[in-house]
């Protein structure tokens, strides 16, 4: 069994529990461990706009934390992961800033020494598990169910610094929707934006993003919409009903976490994934075609 | 210590001004001379169609050096942070983050923080997370609490006065 420190962030702990629930239904199924540690903050993401060095530094106290424990880290969050492994490329190559940022963790009685591995759901299930493991785990095939995938933005870009899929291209998302006998198609807007960095202080606009990019996976005839950020989820799954009213148009798409969708493959019961807390239509989804 | 204390100063201080022109300096002359306005990041911009960002403009405004107009308008507030612009840029300019250091910088000079920023800054000062635990309902409009989930506690800062102590000082400093 695989051990991995547990970074929550933000966004899931406090409101996205579908994720989380899912993510530890099946984490010990696929044998792999999740360690839980007191003391992480935010990532520091969502302060960039603000405060740039308050986000370095904040990255920089949890991959410490988490250092201490000896173990890599998994990062569910997309935002997460790249504000943590940006910070980790920071503190590699500029010793100034390593230099001032570990003066200020000495405070909290922390240190940055080296870096760690740090995993995303995409790539711990794709590449670490390994398909042909989520192959023998399927007890219902999600046959005929077509997909639409949506990544996020954080997790596919910069690729400069290391992501976990491709960036133009990302593929991993597709593989594991396969091997667990679901359709994924790729679609023109796959890469689009879900607006939800704008919600903070344009949420009209930040809907409207939302909105068009539901209303065009729904006219291409999906059957799910499979995402992996709780961020991009908030939007097309939490606000869906207002993002139909803003861009004018009736939403019903269902949207769930990647980690649910192979939970239901699984086997597992609807809500031990927290099917119950998806605001859109999930009920819709059926089993071996429709 | 108030949010408008940490993010207005309230006189002007010429550390902070001297540290500004820096930062600014080392853009413009190291990054914006790069760019040759092939326009490949507005072509891609997720926030061009609808909110009319133009990040090719952008650095070819702080070429020009044209800074104040550009912190003293919404549009730097406009991106969505896609980084689509800083994966195309040939000559890897990252408008992206040309933007971030704008409104840093607009922060630093006491410009107004739009929207939920504050809110955001003080729930991590008090608590070290954005927000804190949330009520939710779930599709039959049940209310549904984290403590109700059989889920772990929620991880956040332990020692919380030396956490605050170093995030307010972070929070001054600002650049």
């Amino acid at each position: 069994m695989k051990k991995y420190v547990f970074y929550p962030g933000c966004v899931m702990p406090t409101e996205q529990y579908a994720y989380e629930l899912s993510i530890r239904e099946i984490m010990p199924i696929l044998d792999i461990e999740l360690i839980d540690v007191k003391d992480f903050s935010c990532c520091g993401e969502p302060m960039k706009s603000v405060n740039q060095l308050m986000t370095i530094y904040l990255s920089a106290r949890n991959i410490s934390i988490a250092e201490k424990e000896g173990y890599d880290i998994f990062v569910p969050c997309p935002m997460c992961h790249l504000s943590l492994s940006e910070c980790q490329n920071i503190l590699e190559n500029n010793h100034e800033i390593n230099k001032k940022i570990n003066e200020m963790l000495s405070s909290e009685n922390l240190c940055y020494n080296k870096p760690i591995n740090i995993v995303n759901t995409v790539d711990l299930i794709h590449d670490i598990v390994g398909l042909d493991k989520i192959k023998k785990l399927v007890k219902n095939p999600l046959n005929k169910l077509k997909a639409a995938t949506h990544y996020g933005c954080h997790l596919i870009r910069p690729s400069e610094i290391g992501r976990p899929v491709d960036s133009e291209n990302p593929q991993k998302m597709e593989n594991i929707i396969k091997a667990i006998g679901a359709e994924p198609h790729d679609y023109s807007e796959k890469l689009d934006c879900c607006g939800a960095m704008i919600n903070t202080n344009l949420p009209e606009s930040a809907l409207t993003k939302t909105g068009q990019k539901l209303v065009a996976v729904q006219n291409y005839g999906f059957d799910v919409f499979v995402d992996v950020c709780p961020w991009c989820h908030r939007m097309f799954d939490s606000k869906q009903k207002k993002a139909g009213e803003t861009v004018a148009a009736k939403l019903d798409m269902p949207v769930v976490y990647l980690t649910q969708l192979l939970g239901l493959s699984f086997g597992i019961d609807r809500n031990k994934l927290g099917l119950n807390l998806n605001l859109s239509p999930v009920d819709k989804i059926k089993f071996g075609g429709k | 210590m108030s949010i408008i204390d940490l993010t207005s100063m309230g006189e002007p201080q010429k550390d902070i001004k001297n540290q500004i022109n820096n930062r600014l300096k080392k853009l413009q002359d190291e990054v914006s001379e790069f760019c040759y306005q092939c326009a490949k990041c507005t072509s891609g911009c997720e926030a061009h169609k609808l909110l009319e960002l133009e990040p090719h403009k952008i650095v070819a405004l702080l070429k020009r050096g044209l800074i104040d107009e550009m912190l003293n308008s919404d549009v730097i507030w406009t991106c969505m942070s896609c980084f689509k612009c800083r994966e195309r840029c040939p000559q890897k300019v990252a408008p992206v983050e040309i933007l971030f250091a704008l409104k840093n910088i607009a922060v630093a000079s006491g410009k107004p923080i739009p929207g939920k920023y504050s809110a955001m800054l003080q729930s991590i000062l008090s608590n070290g997370l954005i927000q804190d635990v949330q009520t939710i309902s779930d599709r039959n409009n049940q209310a549904i609490k984290r403590d109700k989930l059989n889920l772990p506690d929620l991880s956040k800062p332990v020692d919380t006065n030396k956490f605050q102590l170093v995030l307010s000082k972070l929070a001054i400093e600002k650049i």
